[in-house]
């Protein structure tokens, strides 16, 4: 039976065709539609084009050219070394203690995952919340702390300069801190299933051997995790590449000043709020090759051991 | 056993599809601006709730608040056949891209079938859209003034604005309020700076001239409108906004004013309903008037009827949604209804409507209201909806001088 599978291959397609249709219609044909747009002019979706753009490539030029893309495209980059070193590294951290305790490990997992399930949504608004102005959470306990300069004017009112966390001096941290806190328990789990399947024996040879703490993570656990860090690095760089939803509700439209726009937030704007399908789909465009390169570096920088 | 777990299966499904088949029941999907914390809103559910019962029929609520996103929302639904069936929506530039689409229904067209659609409205005060038609069925209208907290002023020994504030007088409180300690105005720049817009231009030019739109970057037009942006910027400059107006939302500035930190909020009245619901005690606010400056008096407002409800060409062709569409608008703007929705704005009522009950704000309002002598609907409703969402966009440029107001204008000029 088995054989007359391997001999026949057409029932093979019927199971790839659909597959291969649905991708098609779905993927490859905006995929290229969206390429196409972007020499047209189009002003609202679902609007017909009203014809070429003169020049056919302004909407490149004009890519080259713009101030907030530059700055979408830095933010962007700042938050894929952010991810990087933090969310993963952060991830390695947690799932390395975790691995050493005999007790509770089941309760960690649970925790540091849990952040996942809830809605970007939701999270904007609670970290919203807890960067609020006056009467935020964190501003309260600065305030408690006494880190926050206060006046108290003749009629005996009391003025807080409150900190403002979504300024120009702080919107960074403020909005990268809840992308980063909601992925830390992605790439934990993963990492804590990669610990998992390291043999115990590779462990009790060492400690045989006098290698203990520091040596045995040094030594034995990070370069047999190497194959897991490689993936976990490179899901959270093309992770990172499409990050729109908390950014967009904490910040909306490049605030503040217009510093604050991703690549994903810019695209989204103009599409959908400035009605220049056009251009947000040259953005699209950048994305996507922005992508494939970074993942492609990623691939060659971390690539996984065949050793192992 | 399995037999007649089977059989029973069978029997809820065929049961089931009866029930669909001969429901009489009609499912509309309303699209409005009575959502979030709009004042109304609770109005609107009791309405949408009525007409529910009373027809049987189920309303899909979609309402939300009204913002650019949500006017650009609406019309992206449009242009991708994801249209409600009935919508309320602003009446003006705003509905020409589904006007001129053909995908709403004139008011002609549905009085050939239902002669009585709207004959409750006076047809004189009904917008008219570009093709000379008429498509909506209004609601309450709206003003635009300023709201003042008067435990605020009161503390800091300023009176209460009258119709015959002066601009001179309005910079001279705001120093003293700043220097007491309370932010003079509330408003969240970024997010909603069309309400000083609105009066700033017109403070630099007259009601009547109010609704001319620039042609060109240099041309009269121009000069006022910048001249309304460079005000804004100079009591931005003076730090009379909140120190986080560039980052705050509107939600969060109207907040500071409610609480009793902030003086001065130029709003509209749609915002009565949010202070009523709201404000730890109504006789701590008023109703006042947005200082005058040059020929513009103060008892010079913004308003008019800038909204209606639209009956879509998808639900008028879908037989079993045209009499449940026509119901809902027909219900939601009868005399009665709209009554419950007006405290102190204008309607196009023939009987006009009969509010009961007003609160301390509305008959703040309703004084302020007595005593204005002239309105003039809202510019930016000329503007096309990219145009808008530039100019709107470019005040927090404006402000913290990275563009002049003339170049930001020059840019609005150039999409719309």
């Amino acid at each position: 039976m088995n054989s007359m599978i391997y001999k026949k291959k057409s029932p093979l397609l019927i199971f790839l065709i659909p597959a291969f249709a649905f991708l098609l219609v779905f993927l490859y044909y905006p995929f290229f539609q969206n390429i196409l747009n972007t020499f047209l002019q189009i002003g609202g979706l679902g609007r017909a084009p009203e014809g070429l753009n003169t020049p056919w490539y302004e909407n490149y030029q004009r890519l080259v050219s713009d101030p907030y893309m530059r700055t979408a495209l830095k933010n962007t980059l700042v938050l894929v070394l952010c991810t990087v070193i933090f969310q993963v590294g952060i991830a390695l951290i947690l799932a390395l203690l975790v691995d050493t305790i005999r007790v509770g490990a089941e309760f960690f997992r649970t925790v540091y995952f849990f952040p996942i399930v809830i809605s970007a949504t939701a999270l904007g608004l609670m970290f919203n919340l807890m960067f609020l102005y006056k009467g935020g959470m964190v501003n309260q306990l600065l305030l408690s702390l006494g880190r926050l300069p206060y006046e108290v004017k003749p009629s005996g009112k009391v003025i807080v300069q409150w900190l403002d966390w979504k300024d120009q001096a702080h919107f960074l941290f403020t909005m990268f801190l809840p992308v980063m806190w909601q992925y830390v328990g992605f790439y934990f789990v993963i990492l804590v299933t990669g610990l998992n399947n390291i043999p115990e024996d590779v462990y009790e040879a060492a400690a045989l051997d006098g290698a203990d703490g520091w040596k045995r993570t040094r030594f034995i656990t990070l370069p047999l995790l190497r194959n897991v860090l490689c993936t976990c690095l490179v899901l959270a760089i093309t992770g990172a590449l499409k990050v729109f939803d908390l950014p967009w509700v904490m910040f909306g439209a490049g605030m503040p000043e217009n510093q604050g726009w991703l690549t994903g937030t810019y695209m989204y704007d103009q599409t959908f709020n400035k009605m220049n399908v056009d251009y947000g789909s040259t953005i699209a465009v950048l994305i996507v090759v922005l992508g494939v390169v970074l993942s492609n570096v990623a691939n060659r920088i971390f690539r996984p051991s065949e050793d192992l | 056993m399995k037999k007649a777990f089977a059989l029973l299966l069978a029997l809820i499904m065929v049961l089931s599809l009866a029930s669909l088949s001969f429901a009489d029941s009609v499912t509309l999907n309303v699209v409005t601006s009575y959502g979030g914390d709009d004042g109304n809103r609770g109005n609107f559910e009791a309405a949408v709730k009525a007409y529910e019962e009373s027809t049987g029929n189920k309303v899909n609520d979609g309402s939300a608040t009204s913002n650019e996103e949500w006017k650009a929302k609406v019309l992206t639904d449009f242009e991708t056949g994801s249209e409600p069936d009935v919508l309320f929506y602003f009446t003006n530039a705003d509905a020409e891209p589904f006007i001129s689409a053909g995908k709403v229904v004139s008011i002609d067209e549905i009085r050939a079938e239902y002669p009585d659609y709207a004959t409750n409205m006076k047809s004189s005060m009904m917008a008219v859209a570009a093709d000379g038609k008429q498509y909506s069925v209004p609601s309450s209208g709206y003003w635009e003034n300023m709201f003042v907290n008067k435990a605020v002023l009161e503390d800091c020994g300023v009176a209460v604005p009258g119709p015959d504030y002066t601009w001179d007088q309005f910079l001279t409180d705001c120093a003293t309020i700043k220097e007491a300690g309370y932010t003079p105005i509330a408003c969240s720049l970024v997010e909603v700076p069309h309400y000083w817009f609105e009066f700033m231009v017109m403070n630099n030019g007259t009601v009547a001239n109010h609704l001319d739109l620039p042609q060109s970057a240099d041309d009269a037009v121009a000069a006022k409108w910048a001249a309304g942006l460079n005000d804004i910027k100079a009591l931005y400059e003076a730090g009379y906004f909140p120190a986080n107006t560039l980052t705050a939302s509107d939600a969060e500035t109207v907040e500071l004013f409610n609480s009793g930190e902030a003086a001065f909020l130029i709003d509209g009245s749609w915002k009565v309903g949010y202070f009523t619901s709201n404000a730890a005690d109504l006789n701590d606010f008023a109703i006042a008037f947005v200082p005058g400056k040059g020929e513009r008096s103060a008892s010079e407002a913004i308003g008019g009827i800038s909204m209606g409800y639209f009956i879509t060409r998808k639900a008028w062709d879908d037989p079993a949604k045209r009499e449940a569409a026509v119901a809902f608008v027909s219900q939601l703007t009868s005399d009665e209804v709209l009554s419950t929705f007006v405290t102190t704005e204008v309607t196009a009522l023939v009987n006009g409507a009969s509010p009961a009950g007003l609160n301390a704000l509305q008959e703040s309002a309703a004084e302020a209201n007595a005593k204005i002598t002239a309105i003039a609907g809202a510019v930016q409703d000329r503007l096309t909806a990219e145009a808008r969402g530039d100019l709107f966009a470019n005040v927090q440029n404006v402000v913290t001088g990275k563009m002049t107001a003339e170049d930001a204008i020059a840019s609005a000029i150039a999409l719309n």
